[in-house]
């Protein structure tokens, strides 16, 4: 979608006129379909969804009446793609190229709802017609993600008829600098990037920091495994983040900004790309922005895949072309960042919240949430969950509603036992819905989710994944996995972390692998220790959290796999034996036909015999026994 | 080390308990440092930034509104009210694990047992590896920050990460200047050449280990020189360690050498003499072999200031437990030089002794003659044989380190005729030390056109007259002393140095300088002004007047010779004394 090159706002009336002109142009007679081209719906066909309908409508001739785009990513990834049909709000859900010609025939045409196409309860099993009838977005709080879904992220028109740079607009219609810091430390806004720091705070350090030349950077390289929320924000509403830059550059008095964003998000690239293009035609970024004589300009930087650049100070040293590694942070970033000069990171979430925030009121924002944290978080919500996908929520909902309202409860028919939030270096925590009381103050299902809650208890908030285990799942394995991540992902600049980790991993290798002991609960406990107080970077010193808050919650099981020989959750291998019960066994042979080690043996309609001694415990005869018959232990 | 400013804020804090105060800016190190609170560190060097990597030297602080962390005491800058405390159970605790952590990847590392020791880890409870390197970047900034060569760093990532050249192949970007190795706490980095040669830059090297040393021992003044080729400084523009750590500021690395002219009456030529190369005569295999030495490096390392602080020791700092001395390396050789040096000898006898009186060696001495003249020489010729040194007569043919039997495994061989015995012999040596030839200097020729005095074919200085004037040259004024009239021996210099000075001063003492009675005059109205007589002036004593425009006799130089009187084209320049005219008349008054 091209912009009006003839365009350039010179004051803020203007930008406010050229809304008013959108406003009115736009015509309510027509159909508005708007395919979500996310990531993970493009991943499920959403593309190929858009050019059917492109197709479906030019050869019906309905262009006249019919209004197609496409969005960012809805949140429920879960059921993709996702197909919005305006006026009438209508979701369509897992639409396929074959769906296309019903929708328009039925829908387009005639205004009839396809049934099948339609989100359904799986509890009650009615269907819903539009979103708010759906569980999953009623308990949401959508500030962050107001409008991913309902723009076109590619078209600086569509969001600037949602109101977008109406923030800056005010901001620059009079506001001083002072007065837009004190907004945002009065709103109560803390760093969205996991470290929960007073945005405001940190704004006014920065502005106060000597210097001529100041930088503010949009960390945008988000490499927690299984975490999308800036991805999602980049690729589905990337204006909003420009214009929260561009206020914060104001605020603090900078000229250039940076956006470092991960090589592996493409589309996010490409999006913020031409979103910078569009705004600097408008008027909104570059020299003399709305004519105030305020200068400010937006780069993009790629970052190379290291998960460490996601540290501020190591982000900084590869923006300057360095290798990415971080130093002590004894000198704030804010008074000696990006090239020694003062700069202001802040996360991509944290950059869309400026917006709302200027729009609607300091008091507004800090309405939401709780005492410490204000506001709402973006989640990521993967893992053994009915419904994954991204999820806004307001500060200090439980556990439970995240789980079970908006998540839908447990994905199949386990008990959920744990929550792993903050990322590789965040902790698990344990929900057990049942056995609520029993299990006293072990039990957090329903903490509420805020900054300080989750840093109580031994995990963090970090930029927002949670990933939901179920019985399934071996605590012991889990950290293991987190561990390897790091020790990947491990500068290797300082020596606890580096070698640090390194060991706790050996040690969960063994555990794992039936060979722990007693010394090496103790050993694991002392080098978490080492690597937590004296590690150089944040990556370091949190890194034993996956350790520590499972040893913390669940010890039972490593002490089940150290002195009983056994995996309680039938995960590591080493510990797990397969064999077949003669009650159960039909006799029914799928087991041994699936079985790629060909050690089960038995005759059809009678019991069937494993040999353990050629088993490799692949787990694929337990997976496919429609009767029980295989037993791990 | 950074130049703090003079006007500096100072900030109070407590360390262990103790009340210090010291400028902002500073560290917790170099708070501790003050107070004398050990603190250990390993990837710390005063030369170039804080890195904190290695993190033993962690401490806890704990801040004046409450709370506290641990914190690296390299690079955290102290600021008012904070206490530190280096010694608690916790840091103990910590870095006992970080010492655990680095002895369990490098097991060898003395560096690391010793802080074990002190930090009481009896075993090591990690998976053990075989590094030698504990990556504590030391080596990687002394290079980038201070030299300023960038020619290592650190290459892949996380357990990957390691210390490499570029592409990991032999870098020009290396000058060879050894700083890593200094700097390395473990001491696994060695520095070798291109063939794969070990050079070492420790004590016993035998040349200066330094780019900024004193000229050579006892020198006068006793001042210290950079040597621009070596010296970072000049290859990279860096480092500037030396000046930065100078109180006196007296490094001035924009120093050039400068020509001063100054009038003199008088001259004394005292330009000493040259070593001969021994590398040339390939059969010796100096440079070559180990512990081959020349007699001046040999007398280094005798030095009581030397870098061996006087002991004789071989390259891999072993006492030799056989020395040979080779006399005549080079003179007495119809190859190279056929005079003798007249003065190897007599040092090779007190090498001898030496040898004998600070070691338990044997000492075998290969001469062709002993030339012990002079008072108390010969004397002391008989007590090194009362001494037990072995004289082997006969020219040494051949150091070789080709061993044919277990005896000489290791060592050097020295292959010589003895023709005392008239026996072909194979003497293997721990160490050889070459008496090489004394030789006039490479510029000696130079100087003879310079000063009009003529030189030897030996490429010595001639005296004006070999027993009458040993001292003065065919040029007035000009006067020789030393090694550049001839080898010899000190008393020998001294004594030609202080006759040479006695001329001069009688000269100086007279006032005036006695001028030959027939000397060349240009009659200035029939000189053109062609320069000729200027090239053919023997004594260089006729030179061009600018602004007469003609050429003009310095009186004192003339010896009137009557070249130039010959020459002249125009018959402007004649003899004084000898005109024309006097010669016919006396021709004359003959008939």
């Amino acid at each position: 979608m091209s912009v009006e090159t003839n365009i350039r706002f010179q004051s803020p009336p203007e930008l406010s006129a050229f809304r008013d002109r959108l406003s009115s142009e736009r015509r309510d007679d027509i159909n508005r379909i708007t395919i979500c081209a996310g990531t993970g719906c493009v991943a499920k066909g959403s593309i190929r969804v858009f050019e059917k309908f492109t197709e479906a409508i030019e050869s019906r001739q309905l262009d006249a009446t019919v209004e197609l785009k496409i969005s960012g990513c809805h949140g429920f990834c879960e059921n993709g793609p996702l197909v919005v049909m305006k006026p009438a709000g209508i979701l369509y859900m897992e639409v396929r190229e074959r769906d296309v010609d019903d929708i328009v025939e039925k829908t387009v045409t005639t205004g009839e709802i396809i049934e099948r196409l339609l989100y359904k309860d799986p509890v009650s099993g009615e269907r819903a017609r539009n979103e708010d009838e759906i569980p999953f977005y009623k308990k949401q709080m959508r500030v962050v993600l107001r409008n991913i879904g309902k723009i076109d992220p590619n078209n600086i028109d569509d969001y600037i008829a949602v109101g977008g740079y109406s923030s800056l607009a005010k901001v620059l219609s009079g506001l001083q600098p002072e007065e837009v810091i004190s907004m945002i430390e009065r709103s109560g806004l803390r760093g969205r990037g996991g470290g929960g720091f007073p945005t405001g705070r940190k704004w006014r350090s920065c502005r106060n920091a000597p210097g001529d030349i100041h930088y503010v950077v949009c960390n945008g390289d988000e490499g927690d495994p299984g975490a999308f929320m800036d991805r999602s924000l980049m690729e589905g509403d990337p204006h909003s983040i420009l214009e929260g830059m561009i206020i914060g550059a104001y605020a603090i008095g900078a000229e250039d900004g940076f956006v470092y964003v991960r090589m592996e998000y493409p589309l996010a690239i490409e999006r913020l790309l031409n979103a910078i293009r569009d705004a600097e035609v408008y008027g909104l970024l570059g020299g003399n922005i709305l004519g105030s004589g305020f200068d400010f300009r937006i780069r993009i930087n790629r970052g190379g895949g290291a998960f460490v650049c996601g540290e501020s100070t190591a982000l900084m040293a590869s923006l300057e072309g360095r290798a990415g590694e971080p130093r002590a942070k004894y000198i704030h970033t804010v008074e000696k960042g990006l090239w020694d000069k003062p700069t202001n990171l802040n996360n991509v979430e944290t950059w869309a919240n400026v917006p709302p925030i200027i729009e609607r009121g300091p008091e507004w924002f800090s309405s939401l949430g709780t005492d410490g944290s204000k506001g709402t978080k973006v989640f990521s919500l993967v893992g053994k969950v009915k419904n994954t996908g991204l999820v806004e929520v307001p500060m200090g909902i439980t556990l439970r509603e995240i789980l079970f309202d908006i998540g839908g409860g447990v994905k199949g028919t386990k008990k959920f036992k744990a929550v792993q939030t903050g990322g590789p270096s965040g902790g698990c925590l344990v929900v057990d819905v049942e056995e609520k009381g029993k299990k006293g103050a072990f039990n957090l299902i329903d903490l509420p989710v805020d900054f300080d809650r989750l840093t109580e208890v031994g995990s963090m908030m970090g930029s927002g994944g949670m990933i939901v285990m179920d019985e399934d799942d071996c605590m012991v394995d889990v950290a293991k996995y987190f561990l390897s991540f790091l020790k990947e992902e491990s500068c290797g600049k300082c020596v606890p972390c580096r070698e640090g980790i390194r060991h706790m991993l050996t040690i969960l290798d063994r555990i794992t692998n039936g060979e722990g002991s007693a010394e090496d609960l103790q050993l694991l406990e002392e080098l978490a220790e080492t690597i937590a107080e004296a590690s150089l970077c944040a990556l370091g010193t949190q890194a034993p959290n996956p350790i520590l808050s499972t040893l913390n919650y669940f010890r039972s099981e490593y002490e089940a796999h150290i002195f009983e020989g056994k995996c309680p959750a039938g995960v590591c291998k080493q510990l797990v034996t397969y064999s077949i019960s003669a009650d159960n066994c039909t006799g029914c042979t799928l087991c041994a036909k699936n079985c790629p080690a060909g050690c089960i043996s038995g005759e059809p309609k009678e019991l069937h015999t494993l040999d353990s001694s050629t088993c490799i415990k692949c787990g694929i005869c337990y997976d496919v026994c429609n009767f029980d018959a295989v037993i791990r232990r | 080390m950074e130049e703090k400013e003079a006007s500096q804020v100072l900030v109070h804090l407590e360390v262990d308990g103790k009340s210090v105060s010291l400028a902002e800016g500073s560290t917790i190190l170099d708070a501790a440092k003050l107070l004398g609170v050990q603190i250990p560190t390993l990837c710390y060097t005063p030369l170039v930034e804080p890195y904190a990597a290695c993190r033993l030297c962690s401490v806890e602080v704990e801040y004046p509104r409450g709370g506290g962390k641990v914190v690296t005491a390299c690079n955290y800058q102290v600021w008012d009210g904070i206490k530190v405390r280096t010694d608690t159970d916790k840091i103990r605790r910590i870095r006992g694990m970080i010492v655990e952590m680095l002895l369990a990847r490098c097991p060898d590392i003395q560096v690391l047992k010793d802080l074990a020791e002190e930090y009481g880890i009896e075993k090591v409870r990690l998976e053990k590896q075989e590094e030698g390197c504990i990556l504590c970047g030391l080596c990687v900034r002394v290079c980038a920050e201070l030299v300023g060569a960038h020619a290592i760093s650190f290459a892949g990532r996380g357990l990957d990460r390691r210390v490499a050249t570029p592409y990991d192949k032999s870098s020009d970007a290396c000058i060879a200047c050894g700083a890593c190795a200094l700097v390395c706490p473990t001491k696994i980095i060695h520095v070798e050449d291109q063939e794969g040669r070990e050079i070492i830059h420790e004590e016993l090297s035998l040349g200066p280990s330094k780019a900024i040393t004193l000229p050579f021992m006892q020198a006068v003044p006793n001042i210290p020189y950079i040597d621009t080729e070596h010296c970072i400084h000049f290859q990279t523009g860096e480092c500037g360690y030396c000046a930065k750590i100078c109180d006196r500021d007296a490094i001035d690395y924009e120093l050039q050498e400068e020509t001063i002219e100054v009038d003199v009456g008088n001259i004394i030529m005292a330009t000493g003499f040259e070593l001969f190369d021994p590398s040339v005569m390939g059969q010796y295999g100096y440079g070559r072999l180990k512990n081959v030495v020349t007699s001046l490096e040999f007398e280094h390392l005798n030095c009581a200031a030397g870098p061996t602080g006087g002991r004789i020791l071989m390259t891999d700092g072993g006492e030799p437990s056989s020395v040979g001395i080779i006399h005549c390396v080079g003179s007495r050789d119809e190859n190279y030089y056929k005079y003798c040096s007249r003065v190897c000898c007599m040092y090779a006898l007190k090498y001898a002794h030496l040898i004998k009186e600070k070691t338990d060696a044997d000492v075998y001495s290969f001469y062709i003659d002993m030339r012990c003249f002079g008072k108390g020489y010969e004397e002391f010729y008989h007590r090194l044989l009362e001494e037990g040194v072995q004289f082997i007569r006969g020219r040494a043919a051949e150091i070789t380190d080709y061993a044919i039997d277990s005896d000489e495994e290791g060592k050097l061989i020295v292959l010589c005729e003895d023709t005392l015995i008239g026996a072909l012999r194979r003497i293997p040596l721990d160490m050889v030390v070459l008496c090489s030839a004394m030789k006039s200097n490479e510029d000696a020729k130079e100087l003879s056109r310079i000063f009009s005095c003529s030189l030897g074919s030996d490429g010595f200085f001639i005296e004006k007259h070999p027993k009458l004037a040993p001292v003065s040259t065919t040029s007035d004024g000009v006067f020789i002393a030393g090694g550049c009239q001839g080898p010899k021996d000190i008393p020998d210099t001294v004594a030609q140095g202080a006759a040479a000075a006695a001329e001069v001063l009688s000269l100086i003492d007279r006032k005036e300088v006695e001028v030959e009675a027939a000397i060349a005059v240009v009659d200035e109205d029939r000189c053109s002004g062609c320069k000729l007589c200027n090239t053919l002036c023997p004594y260089l004593a006729v030179k061009y007047d600018e602004e007469k425009g003609v050429s003009v006799v310095n009186e004192a130089l003339c010896k009137g010779c009557g070249t130039c009187a010959a020459g002249c084209p125009s018959n402007a320049i004649s003899a004084r004394h000898f005109e024309n005219r006097q010669i016919f008349a006396e021709i004359e008054g003959l008939l």
